[in-house]
Order: C-alpha cells, then sequence, then structure tokens
C-alpha cells in the first residue's frame, strides 16, 4: 500500500512546487493563477491519493468534487479581478501593481 | 502501474508546460491537457465521480474562464519575463524532484496510520448523508463566488 | 437550530440581487440589518440555555431523512458568534450611509451576508474539512468586498490578498489532507481520539508546522502580515471593520485555536512556537504601526499587534491565559470595529486618510472623536476600559506561567500601543482647526449610531468586566483549557 502512495504523493509534491515556484518567478498576472490551478491538481491528487491508499475512497472523492466547486468559484472571482485590472492598467504585469507599500 | 506512471508523468509534464509556455493561449490548453490526464487518473483509483467533475469542470468550465479571460485582455503589451527565470525554474524543479524521489519513500514510511475501516455504501449515500455540511457550504461558496463576480462586474455609476 | 446561523445569511443573501432590482436602498438596508439583528438576539436569547448541559449538537434527522449535518455549539463558539454578530450589525449600520456613494447596494449585502455565513459555519463546524471549506466561502466573498471601490488601489490589494490567502488555504488542505491519511477520518472528536490512539508526535509536529503556516497567513501574525497593511485600508470601512475585527480573528485565530487545542492537543513546544510568534507580532507591528501617516494603515499595523497578544494570550495554555486572550479578541473586535468605522466618517466627511493633513477635527466632528477616544484608549489598556482588563489578565497569566520576560514586552507594547493612538488623536482631531475642514459636519445618524453603540460597548463590558469574563469568556476558555477531553466524546454521535 505504501508503495502506491508513495508513487502519488511523489507526484503531487512536484505539481505543488511547480506552482510555488510560478508564483515566486513569474509576472504575468494570469499565469501566477495558472500557478494557483497547478496547486491545485496536486492537493485533488494528494486527496484522492490518501483515501485510495487508505480504502476510504468514497470519502476522498467527495472531499475532492467540493474541493472542485471551490476552486470554480474561485477562478470566476480572480479572473473578473484580473480583467478589473486589465481595464484599470491596460496590462497584465504584476510589477504595475506597486503602489501600495506591503 | 506503468500505464498510471506513464499518466503521471504526462500530467506534471503538462503542468510543467502550462507554466514555461510563453503562448497563454497554449498555456491554458495545456492545462487543459494535464486536468483530462488527472481525471484518468482518477478513474483508474476506482474514483469515478471526481474524474468526471475534474474532466467536466477544470478541464472543461475553468478552461473556457481562463480563454475568456485571455481573449479579453488580449490587447495588453507582452508582460516580460525575468531572464534569470528561463533557467533558475527548471533547475530548481529537477533539484526539487531528485529531493522528492530521495526524501518522499522515507517520509511516509514514517507516517504511522490507524488501520482503515472498509467504506460501506455508495458514493451519493457517502456524500448526501456522510457529508450534508459540505454541499451547504458548496451552496455558500457558489453564491460567494456568483456574488463576486456582479459586484466586480457592476456598472461603475457612482450616483447609482 | 444552529443550522439558521448559516442558512439564514445565505437565504438572505440570494434573495438580496433579485429584491434589489426593486428597491435600490431600502430593501437590501432593511432586509440586511435585520438579519444580522435577528442573528445577535437569537444567539444571545437561545445560546446560554442551549449549551448549559454541554455543547449543542445539530440534530442528525432532518425531515425524517437521517442526514448528517453535523455543527455544534459550544461555549467557544457561542462567544465568537455573538461577536461576528455584533461587529456585523454595526458595520451593516454604518454602510447603511456610507456606502451610499459605491452603488450596488443589493450586491454589497449579499456578499456581505455570505462573508457572515462563511464565518459562522467555519465556527460551527464539527471537522476539519467543514473548516476548510467555510475558511474559503468567506474568503472569496472578502475578495470581492476589498476591491468594492474597484479603484486601481482597491484591486490591488484584493488580488495580492486573493494570491495569499490562497496559498494559505493550500498549505491548511495539505495539513488536513496528511492527517486524514493518518487517522481516516476527519471529525474533530474522530481526529482527536485517533492521534492519542497513535502517538505520532513528530508528524503531528509537521502537521501543526503547516496549520500554523496557513492559519498564520489568515491571521496576519509576522512574518505572515504582508497582504493585511494593503488590504485592510483598501476596502470600504464597514469592511475594513469587518476584515480586522472579525475575519482574520474566525478564520486565522478561532480556526488556529479550536484545532491545536482540542484536536491536536496542546503540546509545551506549540505553546512555545505560538507565544514567541505572538510577542514577535506584538512589539514588530507595533513599531511599525508608529511610522504610518495613513490612518487606516496605521489601524491596520495594530490590529497585527492585537492579534499577537490574543495569541500570546491563547499560547499560554492555561485557563487564565486562555480567558484573558479571548477576552482581548472580543474587546479588539469592538475596539478596532469602531476605529475602523470612525475612519471611515473622517473620510467621508475630509476626503483624506492623511493625518498629515487633518487637524482640530475633534471640533467638528465632536461624536466621532469622543468614540475614537474610547476606542484608542480601549486598545491601548488604559483603565476603566475594556482593553486594559484583557491586557492585564494576559500579563498576570504570564507571571503565573513563569514567563516574566513576555510580561514585560506585553507591557511595554502597550506603552507604545497608547503612544501611537495619541499621536493619531493628536493629529486628527486636537489642536488647530485646518482651514480646508471648515466645512466639515459631524457623520450621518447611521454613522454615529453604530460607533456610539460599539463605543458604549467598550464602556460597559469594561465596567463589567468581571461579571462579562465570569459568565462568557471563562467558560469559553474552560472548553480550550480542557484540550481534547472536551471534544473527544461529548462531540461524537
Amino acid at each position: 500500500m505504501i508503495d502506491t502512495w508513495y508513487l502519488y504523493l511523489f507526484f503531487s509534491a512536484a505539481l505543488v512546487l511547480a506552482g510555488l515556484l510560478c508564483l515566486l518567478t513569474k509576472r504575468n498576472l494570469i499565469r501566477l493563477f495558472i500557478g494557483i490551478m497547478v496547486i491545485g491538481k496536486g492537493l485533488s491528487l494528494l486527496l484522492v491519493a490518501t483515501g485510495f491508499a487508505r480504502a476510504n475512497i468514497l470519502l476522498a472523492q467527495a472531499l475532492v468534487v467540493t474541493f472542485i466547486v471551490v476552486e470554480v468559484s474561485l477562478v470566476a472571482a480572480a479572473l473578473a479581478l484580473i480583467i478589473n485590472i486589465y481595464r484599470t492598467t491596460k496590462s497584465l504585469d504584476v510589477r504595475k501593481l506597486t503602489r501600495l507599500k506591503g | 502501474m506503468i500505464v498510471q506512471t506513464a499518466l503521471l508523468v504526462g500530467l506534471v509534464l503538462f503542468s510543467v508546460l502550462a507554466i514555461v509556455l510563453r503562448d497563454l493561449l497554449k498555456a491554458a490548453i495545456s492545462l487543459a491537457v494535464a486536468s483530462v490526464l488527472l481525471g484518468i487518473v482518477f478513474f483508474r483509483m476506482n474514483a469515478p465521480y471526481a474524474a468526471v467533475f475534474e474532466i467536466s469542470v477544470v478541464a472543461g468550465l475553468i478552461t473556457v474562464l481562463f480563454i475568456l479571460t485571455i481573449a479579453l485582455t488580449n490587447k495588453a503589451e507582452e508582460v516580460e519575463e525575468s531572464r534569470i527565470v528561463r533557467w533558475v525554474f527548471p533547475l530548481f524543479f529537477l533539484a526539487f524532484i531528485i529531493i522528492d524521489a530521495l526524501v518522499m519513500k522515507g517520509l511516509l514510511q514514517k507516517i504511522p496510520a490507524l488501520p482503515s475501516a472498509p467504506e460501506v455504501g455508495a458514493f451519493g449515500d457517502v456524500l448526501w448523508k456522510g457529508r450534508t455540511m459540505d454541499l451547504v457550504g458548496q451552496i455558500a461558496v457558489i453564491l460567494a463566488g456568483v456574488t463576486a463576480v456582479l459586484a466586480l462586474f457592476r456598472k461603475r455609476d457612482k450616483h447609482d | 437550530m444552529i443550522i439558521l446561523f448559516v442558512a439564514l445569511p445565505l437565504v438572505v443573501a440570494g434573495i438580496l440581487p433579485i429584491v434589489g432590482r426593486l428597491s435600490r436602498r431600502v430593501v437590501p438596508d432593511l432586509a440586511a440589518n435585520a438579519t444580522l439583528l435577528f442573528l445577535l438576539v437569537y444567539a444571545l436569547a437561545i445560546g446560554r440555555p442551549l449549551i448549559a448541559g454541554g455543547p449543542a449538537l445539530q440534530p442528525l434527522a432532518w425531515f425524517g431523512e437521517a442526514v448528517n449535518l453535523r455543527l455544534a455549539l459550544d461555549a467557544f463558539s457561542l462567544l465568537m458568534l455573538v461577536t461576528i454578530s455584533l461587529v456585523g450589525l454595526a458595520a451593516g449600520l454604518f454602510s447603511i450611509n456610507y456606502m451610499e456613494h459605491y452603488g450596488a447596494k443589493a450586491n454589497y449585502y449579499a456578499l456581505f451576508l455570505t462573508m457572515i455565513a462563511g464565518m459562522n459555519g467555519l465556527v460551527l463546524s464539527t471537522d476539519l474539512f467543514g473548516v476548510y471549506i467555510f475558511l474559503e466561502v468567506a474568503a472569496i466573498a472578502s475578495y470581492a468586498l476589498v476591491a468594492y471601490g474597484l479603484e486601481h488601489d482597491e484591486l490591488e490589494a484584493a488580488y495580492k490578498y486573493l494570491m495569499l490567502s490562497v496559498v494559505a488555504s493550500a498549505f491548511v488542505l495539505t495539513s488536513i489532507a496528511v492527517i486524514f491519511g493518518m487517522t481516516g477520518s476527519l471529525g474533530f472528536a474522530e481526529v482527536a481520539a485517533g492521534l492519542k490512539d497513535l502517538d505520532a508526535g513528530a508528524v503531528v509536529g509537521v502537521a501543526a508546522a503547516l496549520f500554523i503556516v496557513g492559519f498564520g497567513l489568515k491571521a496576519a501574525l509576522i512574518p505572515f502580515h504582508a497582504w493585511l497593511p494593503d488590504a485592510h485600508p483598501s476596502a470600504p470601512a464597514p469592511i475594513s471593520a469587518m476584515l480586522s475585527g472579525l475575519l482574520i480573528k474566525v478564520s486565522g485565530v478561532y480556526a488556529l485555536t479550536r484545532i491545536f487545542l482540542n484536536v491536536l492537543g496542546l503540546t509545551p513546544a506549540l505553546s512555545a512556537v505560538l507565544m514567541v510568534l505572538g510577542a514577535i507580532s506584538v512589539v514588530v507591528a507595533a513599531f511599525l504601526a508608529l511610522g504610518q501617516k495613513d490612518i487606516k494603515r496605521m489601524l491596520a499595523y495594530s490590529s497585527i499587534s492585537q492579534v499577537g497578544y490574543v495569541i500570546l494570550g491563547i499560547g499560554i495554555g492555561t485557563p487564565l491565559g486562555i480567558a484573558g486572550g479571548l477576552f482581548h479578541l472580543f474587546n479588539h473586535a469592538l475596539a478596532k470595529g469602531l476605529l475602523f468605522l470612525n475612519s471611515g466618517s473622517i473620510q467621508q466627511a475630509t476626503g483624506t486618510r492623511d493625518l498629515d493633513e487633518m487637524g482640530g477635527l475633534g471640533k467638528r466632528m465632536p461624536i466621532t472623536s469622543v468614540t475614537t477616544l474610547i476606542g484608542s484608549l480601549s486598545i491601548a489598556g488604559v483603565p476603566p476600559l475594556s482593553g486594559f482588563w484583557s491586557k492585564l489578565i494576559i500579563v498576570i497569566a504570564l507571571i503565573q506561567a513563569g514567563h516574566p520576560l513576555l510580561a514585560l514586552i506585553a507591557v511595554l507594547a502597550s506603552v507604545l500601543t497608547l503612544w501611537y493612538y495619541l499621536v493619531l488623536q493628536r493629529k486628527a482631531f486636537f489642536g488647530k482647526l485646518n482651514e480646508r475642514w471648515a466645512a466639515v459636519k459631524e457623520a450621518p445618524f447611521w454613522m454615529t449610531a453604530s460607533t456610539v453603540l460599539l463605543g458604549l460597548l467598550c464602556l460597559v463590558f469594561g465596567i463589567l468586566f468581571s461579571l462579562a469574563v465570569k459568565s462568557w469568556f471563562q467558560p469559553a476558555a474552560d472548553v480550550l483549557a480542557e484540550g481534547v477531553h472536551s471534544v473527544i466524546g461529548t462531540w461524537g454521535y
């Protein structure tokens, strides 16, 4: 059992890290959000794989379905925000968003 | 097992492509391909409902939203990514993959687990009767998303 | 009918955009504030009797069908429910006048109520994944609310907030998956029982670290605070009050506290980590607040500092320390809500948030000036206001638990707090009236009414503090201090 879990979690960790690296290095607003989607894929793989390894696949499926619904809402809100930013700044560059000091 | 591994490799490959491809449209499409692959992986893991959701909603609906956004913002000048990133990204990613391969197995063996009880019933029972509160949460999340989009695209008339 | 706390705001939020087409102002104002008032009265009326014999659980059968709407109400969640409804009502009343010029009020209140429903659901949730999903409900509504003005600053702040918040949720979900992998269940009671049998210190430590990063980002503890000083000032004033007063406490402090103390169990190492994180936030954010020229940014940094006090108090782990932390959480929700609302009154009257441009506003806006003074002094910890007592309890608890150094830090930082609030008061309200503000008038009725309400509560809780602590905060602290035992058994079905 631990072998299959290992296989899935190896790839899930790779996906999450690819997404995090994208967040750290990229500058295009839409690209940054693609990074978030890649993290989301890693997380749903993690959930299903954990349920699979523990023979709790039905529960894991229920969780993933809910997670995907959350993701859709999040994408809709975030893309609406990005379109608004584009209308205001005429650019998708995250470096144009530095008026606030953080 | 081999087919599953190949699918997972493809999933990671297309996800990385979605991040590094310069053309946003191609990136969105490779993200969709990655979703389809993930859906097939789910299907082969005995998770058909998660697979259907992954393919129809993530590969379908979310990709449509992405393409719509890219189309609406296509007059934007090309965003210049920094030069260093072009080699930093693959370098770090490869380094991490190696660490991941070396460490993950040892880590997982350290995780103790309670013996799992076999599940009974169908998926519908688990979702509707076992996790009813999640359904309320789903309704709330959809409502939040819809009202958020309505608010962000409302007419910007200050005097209403 | 505990489900009402989640269902009612959701239903009203769903109806509002439709009703909003018929009546643009009156009906949304009325419906939203009536809902908030009802929730407050309902929580106050049914809460105490309902939990008198242990935590109250939502019954399993629903319309004759066996469903699993798992919700539980105990003293800690009741305290949070009352806080949410109270500050929510004040912000809602304030919005009646303040949100006039933003337009689309029905839509605004729909988001507002969705956020309330998300927070209520989080507070009542009995399982880890429930915490995650209601965290997202409140967060998605808050992104749109931060961006509600649709100007450059608002959008920028909302985008940064969204990015960091999504990363925070990812950390939380990873940790939930690790715990799911170990115990095979998600309910608080089952997980707590499973972890007790399992004796897996190291892996629980990893899960706890992931939770600290995730909820630390949500609660904006230093060093995870980068988004807050942008996001909270950019939002409309009532939303700043909601975010600073409630959201960071519910989705950060409540979730962290509930999971660490009642599910994972507070080990000495975890307790030390929490106290150090809290102490760092208290000190660093207080210094950062000193240098601010923008009134709302100063208040935002002050929020980080005060949440640090709450974490410091809860981290001690003794009943007294937890009670002090919770009391401070409540006091800060009232006072910071009040201060953010007043900053909105000032911004609406003068059009600026720059402290250097203000001056002498006290003569023009006497009520705002007085309530701001009450709020500032309460947060800074001046007797007899409520903030003094909560800080005193935290300091006493620190000394009792053998941390005199941290107690000293807490006292010195509160002097610093008093200093920057006096700077704020002097620059904004005292001194000579700036010629530009000769025509400024006091804020409209509902705006002053809501701030006066919060100011009075700061006073009342300061005077009646021993009664309040005994009847509200000590029971809540006992639930937490009992650790995993208060969840195992009583929360199961």
